[in-house]
């Protein structure tokens, strides 16, 4: 689930829930509008089926009225107190006709035919059934529903036990026969008595109609229910009346466009309307389609159930509308969750993008750019929290920034303190070393001192003695000499352990230069050595004592002169170095140079090339007299090209400091 | 001639002791040692000397102790110091608190001949003005009124602050009774450098004797007094005025005044 981002799983969320909401309601929706249609239906086809009933008995009650009218008429009474039996047959058969009847017969009180309307050839045969047992007993009209044998129908009329035998045609779900075809018949018969004038019983006349094959009342219910209404090409309305199981007048249409006579009934709807003698009301599969039905049973005189009243809707008009139902509501549904995808898509991207900035800016962050910013796009929530996020970018820019500007500072002065220490340290060594040795120098010529003037003065006291041409006179002369060579090393030495305090006053260092050239001029003459100056006429006084810098300069200008014993340049300049507030003075000579080796070691007293002139102590001396202005004293060399000792003094010392503040 | 003369060497190292005696040896000299301040007083109250040649460094009682307190007691007694180069100040110091000379060690029997002569010429104006006034002239404090501009190394030489700063130095009267007179002198170099204390100038005395000259103060020599080489006399005749010798501009004046006595001319 981790590829997949924010905005399609809140897309997907958000569809999901519509979806779901769209679908149930569309569910409930379907199912209430199909059960509202289905039930209205129902109802319509149970007010359908009363209507249907209307129609039966309206059928019933003009059979009756027409068989009580007739039983009343004086012909009646007349003719059969008469027994004249032409007069009947022509009267009832007139009736009969006009009425449409099937049959019209009159029975004698003994319950004998005494004429039939139909077969006016056979009489006298008794006939009996339940409605004529009523009328004997009741006195009143009576009509009814009944079942008519074969047999009885043959005796009322050729034709009419044909009308009435139906070949059973195999119907799928019906219940199972074993009789290949009905032969009796099911009428609809009226009885009415009939009276002479003394009010006497004297007759009772039959009047009936055969139901098979006989389409009239279920054509009306169609005609009065549902006005002949179709569907596509189809009677949305039909009407059947059972015997039985059996259909045998209908206006169901087989698919050859017959009607559907001789079918039958399916086996559960028969249960329980014959079996159980109760109504049915829902769907049914009648012939060949789907039907809202509604089925009740007709009984005959004696509650004997012996046929079904049926009405049926196509239930095709009702499941197309609860189709186009579902479709509309189905498309809205489909409609909505697109609709609402799409403004979820867009809204999402309202909260996703910034999401999205954030989570770039964070990555880089992350890798260190902490210059990167969030555009502010709104004030909500988002832009609070990218106003933030740019408030801690930044507060971590500062602080990350002081954090390397620290880092840097402290690295540099880690840098400059231990360069500064080194020089301290190296100046300290120096310096300790030159004040031990010092020490011990002093210490040294003091001793030698009080020995060297015993020897002094007893070699001259000897010599004093001797005769001028003694041949010890030359050795007593080479200790003299020798001796005053110790005492003038000696000297040397002292003066390297006095090192005093310098004495400073502001002097202008050039000047300085310039006196101690003077002094050396002649010396620089003997070496073929020429001098060029290049002194910065602008360089303030600084604080020094002029005497020992210009010791200084003497030894660095003997010392360049030495290395030169074959002549050459030395170039002296001075100059301010304004950022260091330092005054140099450079000495370059053109001499043999200092080895690698040596050049540590030129300042160490008693360091010497001189072999036997010199006293190793001269750059040692102006070391230590520079060290005490505070300055230092820098050497390069390189071999056979020459040396260059630069001096640096410092030129911030003020007036204020003198020997006295020093120890 | 009178009683011997008597001298007194004092220096911690007897071999030192002996090498001077030695060289000092004359007829008519009575010549003394001890190796340390605490004797030679001893023996100072005994003798009586007239010279007494002291190192200042000594263990124990230093050769300074030792000058105060016998000059303390006998004014007249002629102390030259022997010094060690390092105590160069103190040996200028201790002229100032009335050594008569001092003399760096090592040196030569002439050079310690020649300064002895001039401590006993000393002593000889010593006893004269012991005749004559009973005490000692350069003793005398500054008499008020006198330019504050002149000081001395007493007995030896004098120095001038000049108006623009430079110093003028010449030789004190005594200096000269001491040596008598001057065939030559050797003068350093222009330019050359001196340091209070050093030797800034050779004065030959008619015996061909060496004097140095002590410099009062620290410098470089501007220059010298070239009419002299013509005519040394004129040291003789006039040494504060015309006879002078350098002129020497100072490097540390202040702290070389320190060391130096107002001069008192008389």
């Amino acid at each position: 689930m981790r590829h997949i981002s924010i905005r399609t799983r809140l897309v997907l969320s958000f569809s999901i829930v519509i979806l779901v909401g769209v679908l149930l309601s569309a569910f409930v929706g379907i199912r209430l509008i199909g059960n509202t249609i289905i039930r209205q239906a129902q109802g319509k086809v149970r007010l359908d089926l009363n209507s249907a009933w209307e129609v039966y008995k309206g059928q019933s009650e003009n059979i009756k009225d027409v068989v009580r009218l007739t039983a009343v008429r004086f012909f009646m009474k007349d003719a059969v107190s008469k027994n004249d039996r032409e007069r009947l047959w022509r009267e009832l058969q007139k009736i009969r006709e006009s009425e449409s009847l099937d049959i019209l017969t009159l029975i004698d009180g003994e319950g004998r035919v005494l004429v039939r309307a139909r077969r006016p050839d056979l009489f006298g045969d008794p006939l009996d059934n339940d409605i004529i047992e009523y009328v004997l007993i009741n006195e009143r009209e009576i009509v009814s529903t009944q079942i008519i044998t074969e047999e009885q129908l043959q005796k009322e009329g050729g034709d009419l036990a044909s009308q009435a035998r139906m070949k059973l045609i195999p119907t799928p779900k019906a219940k199972p026969r074993p009789e290949a075809e009905e032969t009796s018949g099911m009428m609809i018969i009226a009885a009415a008595p009939v009276y002479d004038y003394h009010g006497d019983l004297i007759g009772i006349l039959l009047g009936g109609k055969l139901l098979n094959r006989d389409y009239e009342i279920v054509d009306r219910v169609k005609d009065i229910v549902y006005r002949g209404e179709t569907y596509q090409g189809k009677d949305i309305g039909t009407a059947t009346i059972f015997q039985g199981d059996l259909r045998i007048a209908t206006n169901v249409l087989r698919e050859d466009g017959s009607r559907a006579i001789g079918t039958r009934v399916s086996e559960e709807v028969y249960d329980q309307v014959i079996g159980q003698g109760a109504p049915w009301i829902g769907r049914a599969f009648v012939v060949n389609d789907w039907y809202i039905t509604a089925y009740e049973p007709i009984k005959s005189l004696q509650g004997e159930i012996i046929g079904m009243l049926y009405v049926g809707m196509l239930e095709a008009p009702y499941l197309d509308l609860r189709n186009r139902v579902l479709f509309i509501f189905l498309g809205i549904a489909l409609l909505s969750v697109i609709l609402l995808s799409i403004i979820a898509y867009f809204t999402t991207a309202k909260v996703v993008r910034p999401v999205r900035q954030l989570l770039f800016a964070t990555e880089k962050v992350a890798d260190g750019n902490l210059s990167h910013r969030l555009p502010i796009q709104s004030r909500d929530e988002m832009g609070q929290l990218a106003a933030s996020f740019n408030r801690m970018t930044e507060e971590l820019q500062k602080a990350t920034e002081g954090y390397h500007m620290l880092t840097r500072t402290l690295e540099d002065k880690v840098r400059e303190k231990t360069e500064e220490l080194k020089a301290t340290q190296d100046q300290l060594i120096q310096s300790e070393k030159l004040t031990s040795l010092g020490k011990l120098a002093a210490g040294i010529a003091h001793e030698i001192n009080n020995p060297l003037t015993s020897i002094l003065i007893n070699s001259h006291l000897i010599a004093e003695k001797l005769k001028s041409d003694d041949r010890f006179k030359e050795n007593l002369e080479l200790i003299t000499d020798e001796t005053a060579r110790c005492s003038t090393i000696v000297k040397g030495l002292l003066e390297f352990s006095r090192q005093t305090q310098p004495e400073k006053r502001l002097t202008d260092v050039n000047k300085v230069v310039d006196k101690t050239l003077l002094l050396l001029r002649s010396e620089a003459l003997a070496h073929k050595v020429r001098i060029h100056k290049a002194l910065d006429s602008a360089l303030p006084d600084i604080m020094i004592d002029g005497n020992k810098i210009e010791q200084v300069f003497t030894n660095v200008i003997l010392n360049a002169l030495e290395a030169m014993p074959t002549g050459g340049d030395l170039f002296i300049s001075s100059r301010i170095l304004s950022e260091d507030q330092l005054v140099a003075v450079s000495f370059r000579d053109s001499g043999c140079g200092i080895s690698q080796e040596n050049i540590g070691k030129i300042f160490d007293p008693f360091f010497t090339t001189k072999e036997r002139t010199g006293t190793g102590l001269g750059l040692s001396v102006s070391y230590g007299i520079v060290q005490q202005h505070g300055g230092r004293i820098e050497v390069q060399s390189q071999m056979e090209k020459g040396t260059t000792v630069t001096i640096l003094l410092p030129a911030n010392n003020t007036r204020g400091q003198n020997s006295k503040t020093g120890r | 001639m009178q009683a011997k003369v008597k001298i007194l060497v004092v220096d911690d190292e007897l071999p030192v002791c002996r090498s001077i005696s030695s060289a000092l040896e004359a007829e008519g000299r009575l010549i003394d040692t001890a190796l340390g301040g605490e004797e030679a007083l001893r023996k100072e109250e005994e003798n009586e000397y007239d010279i007494m040649l002291v190192d200042l460094m000594m263990p124990g009682m230093s050769g300074m102790d030792l000058l105060k307190a016998v000059k303390e007691k006998r004014a007249e007694v002629v102390v030259v110091m022997i010094t060690g180069y390092p105590t160069m100040d103190t040996a200028v110091q201790s002229v100032k608190l009335g050594a008569f000379d001092y003399i760096p060690k090592p040196f030569t029997p002439d050079e310690l001949r020649s300064i002895v002569s001039r401590a006993l010429e000393r002593r000889r104006l010593y006893e004269q003005k012991i005749a004559s006034a009973e005490k000692p002239g350069e003793e005398e404090s500054a008499e008020p009124g006198l330019p504050k501009n002149l000081y001395c190394i007493p007995d030896h030489c004098w120095a001038k602050v000049e108006g623009d700063g430079t110093v003028r130095i010449g030789v004190h009267d005594i200096f000269l009774m001491t040596i008598k007179d001057i065939s030559s002198i050797d003068f350093p170099y222009e330019n050359e450098k001196v340091g209070q204390g050093d030797a800034c100038l050779w004065v030959v005395d008619a015996r061909g004797n060496l004097h140095r000259m002590w410099s009062p103060v620290s410098g470089q020599v501007i220059s010298i007094n070239e009419e002299l080489k013509e005519d040394y006399s004129q040291v003789m005749r006039d040494p504060y005025g015309s006879g002078w010798l350098l002129l020497i501009k100072p490097a540390s004046l202040e702290d070389d005044l320190k060391n130096l006595a107002p001069l008192v001319l008389e």
